[in-house]
């Protein structure tokens, strides 16, 4: 009994560690559609590799890293300073991989009739300054305003393009990912979010910005201005030709800009 | 006490009892009925031929004659829908640019739900994304989708003091005078020769991979990855609660010591789940590496952890329960103290260990916070046993949240969802009713 026990360990732990074909991707909620895109398009060419998405924000992911224990960081923003600094510290070199482009729509109820707003208003807005649709054009509703978690990229681009390092005001709603946003938005009619693009469907209206509407075209060109790259980092780059090497190249190839655009994303080159 | 007063008591009582079960009764039917209704939706519902075409090609599933037939006998009732497309096209090319301007806009959203609806236009190049494959392979979601196809949706936003109406416009009107008018009507009349709706009974919803994020397919993954979690939170947890217990009760001495010991567990019992999930990714991920990502190991160590205390306090009342004679008699007949325990305090108190086992078994399946950063994944491939050591997994309760909050699509797969949820509530109940046929197996054997 003792010795069958002991031999069935002793079997699981050698092929655990000969059994390395595996890739664990964690962190941002925004680039979560495409990592579960990719992953499932990587997997039924490569049924021997295992690979795990979870969603947990940007900042799990760049935690996991210096952690080690992910293999891919997928992240909606860069790496701060004191993100590299620790990872430097443990030995581990973030290399950046720009998988996809996003712009950030600024998210209201169908229903509402406020068409567009200029940056000024939304900050104005997430100040707390702006409390009433009717003070920007809409009818006499109090504003629900609703952002992400602090642990997100999505805020914190948010808080650098939107708020410039201003800080949100106290009654703001905080969500923890890109589709509880949009389901709060789908159903609170006062309501005003923001999330990437791949989470805009017919439930939820974009505004223009500043006049223009995010679009891929508009973010390409850089003229909407609440827009960013979409990150993929690993721990140094990976061994040519290795299985992390195929997969966070995918996004070069034809096929992996075709699911980027179609799950809403913005492709890094036109193809 | 006065006679009637006792009596008073005695009824409201009762009265009380009888409410309160009532209210727990209701409360039972009020969450499981929606579970069940909504749930077994995910395995008994109306297929379409595309659900037909995706079990065929993805899981090589059905007979391909049948389907082939069928297939065969949907494109020609389809085939009017995309010639009219075709000669709409061939008309807006002959327009004036002005013209075709204006069309161009509302037939590509034509264009968009017709694929949505019927899967990628023949002749066309095959979409990457396996969603953009098929066509709606459930026919309750067919009819929603149609609508689309048919109305376009716009908001009214003439009363500027208040929030816009909905107004639904039929999209025929956009194409009044076209070729593409008889579309919408054909396409409303023949919807069901174009999907062959049949009640398709999918069993192996439980058994099939998922494929492409849970859009097709089933819940393998999240199922075994429940099972190895639960399983391997009870190798751990049961040898070191029962063990712990038979010491406090039999070995240690009473004292300042063991009560502290006691109120030690009992508040450990009361620690908020997400701390022990925080705990497990600080201590068995983050300082001693047990296995170099979030794995079902982590997983189960935490989930151990944290019905610890619930298998300790059980086993130990189980033990105490069991009357001083046996021990005496058995200690007087020359035993020792480990013969005695092993075999006539353990089997006399094993039925009320079992219970112990049972109840933090339900919660072990069930929990979500500690699992989170420890082990769940939302997604990733079926584990063979040898894997659980060094990746993670999804799991049931974990996956059932991130479904409803996070998933891109989750209008389009809530049968999923509900699925997932039925599957859970299901194998609780399951892991329940096999333990309690067990304890009554063995009280039985035990009296002989």
């Amino acid at each position: 009994m003792k010795k069958t026990v002991i031999t069935t360990f002793a079997i699981c732990a050698a092929l655990s560690t000969q059994a390395q074909n595996k890739i664990a991707i964690d962190g941002s909620t925004t680039v979560g559609p495409i990592a579960k895109a990719f992953a499932e398009y990587f997997m039924s060419a490569n049924p021997d590799v295992n690979i795990t998405v979870s969603e947990s924000g940007s900042g799990n992911g760049a935690k996991s890293l210096v952690n080690n224990t992910c293999d891919v960081a997928a992240m909606s923003r860069p790496m701060k300073d004191t993100e590299f600094k620790a990872a430097a510290d443990k030995g581990i070199q973030p290399v950046a991989h720009v998988v996809a482009l996003d712009g950030l729509p600024i998210l209201v109820h169908p229903s509402n009739p406020v068409q567009a707003l200029t940056v000024e208003q939304v900050r104005k807005i997430y100040l707390g300054e702006i409390t009433n649709w009717k003070q920007v054009g809409g009818p006499d509703k109090a504003i629900v305003s609703i952002s992400r978690d602090t642990n997100s990229g999505t805020y914190e681009t948010f808080a650098k393009l939107v708020m410039s390092k201003q800080k949100i005001h106290k009654n703001c709603e905080y969500v923890g990912s890109n589709g509880a946003i949009r389901q709060r938005v789908q159903s609170t009619p006062a309501a005003i979010g923001y999330a990437g693009l791949g989470f805009v469907d017919k439930t939820v209206k974009a505004l223009k910005i500043n006049g223009i509407y995010p679009s891929a075209e508009t973010v390409q060109t850089g003229e909407y201005p609440i827009a960013r790259p979409l990150f993929m980092y690993t721990n140094a780059y990976p061994k040519l030709g290795s299985p992390l090497y195929r997969f966070v190249t995918i996004h070069l190839t034809e096929d992996g800009q075709e699911m980027v655009e179609e799950i809403g994303f913005v492709p890094v080159t036109a193809y | 006490m006065r006679l009637e007063t006792r009596k008073l008591l005695d009824k409201a009582f009762s009265g009380l009892g009888i409410i309160a079960i009532g209210v727990m009764a209701m409360a039972l039917l009020l969450i499981l009925t929606p579970i069940v209704v909504r749930g077994s939706k995910a395995f008994v519902f109306k297929g379409t031929i595309e659900f037909r075409r995706m079990m065929l090609e993805q899981f090589d599933r059905g007979d391909p004659d049948k389907f082939n037939q069928e297939a065969a006998s949907t494109a020609a009732a389809r085939a009017p829908v995309y010639l009219m497309m075709e000669e709409f096209e061939a008309e807006m090319k002959a327009m004036k640019s002005s013209e075709r301007r204006e069309y161009k806009a509302a037939f590509k959203e034509v264009e968009k739900s017709i694929e949505t609806l019927l899967g990628p236009i023949p002749g066309e190049r095959k979409p990457v994304l396996l969603r953009q494959q098929y066509g709606q392979t459930r026919w309750e979601r067919t009819l929603v989708k149609l609508h689309e196809a048919l109305y376009s949706e716009e908001w009214d936003y003439s009363n500027a003091d208040a929030m816009g109406l909905l107004v639904e416009k039929p999209r025929v009107e956009q194409f009044i005078g076209t070729k593409l008018e008889p579309m919408f009507p054909y396409l409303e009349e023949h919807i069901s020769d174009m999907m062959l709706p049949k009640t398709t009974f999918y069993w192996r919803f439980i058994t099939d991979k998922s494929k492409d994020s849970h859009i097709f397919g089933g819940i393998w993954p999240e199922v075994l990855g429940t099972l190895y979690l639960t399983l391997g939170a009870m190798i751990f947890a049961i040898p070191m609660g029962v063990i712990a217990a038979i010491y406090l009760c039999e070995y240690a001495k009473e004292g300042r010591v063991v009560s502290f010991l006691r109120i030690c567990i009992s508040t450990l019992a009361g620690v908020p789940s997400i701390v022990f999930g925080l705990f497990g990714l600080a201590f068995f991920l983050n300082t001693i590496h047990v296995s170099n990502s979030k794995s079902v190991l982590a997983g189960s160590l935490t989930l151990s952890l944290l019905i610890l205390p619930t298998i300790i306090r059980s086993s130990e009342e189980a033990i105490l329960a069991v009357p001083r004679a046996y021990k005496e008699a058995a200690l007087g007949l020359g035993a020792g103290r480990w013969h005695t325990v092993m075999s006539v305090i353990l089997p006399a108190s094993l039925p009320g260990i079992l219970t112990g086992i049972v109840i933090s078994m339900g919660r072990a399946a069930g929990e979500t916070a500690p699992i989170i950063f420890t082990a769940a994944v939302s997604v990733g491939a079926p584990l063979k046993i040898w894997e659980t050591l060094s990746q993670p997994t999804p799991a049931l309760p974990w996956n059932i949240y991130n479904l409803c909050t996070e998933h891109e699509a989750v209008d389009e797969i809530r049968h999923v969802q509900y699925g997932m949820v039925f599957t859970l509530v299901a194998i609780v109940l399951l892991l329940n009713l096999f333990a309690i046929l067990m304890r009554a197996r063995i009280s039985k054997k035990l009296r002989g």
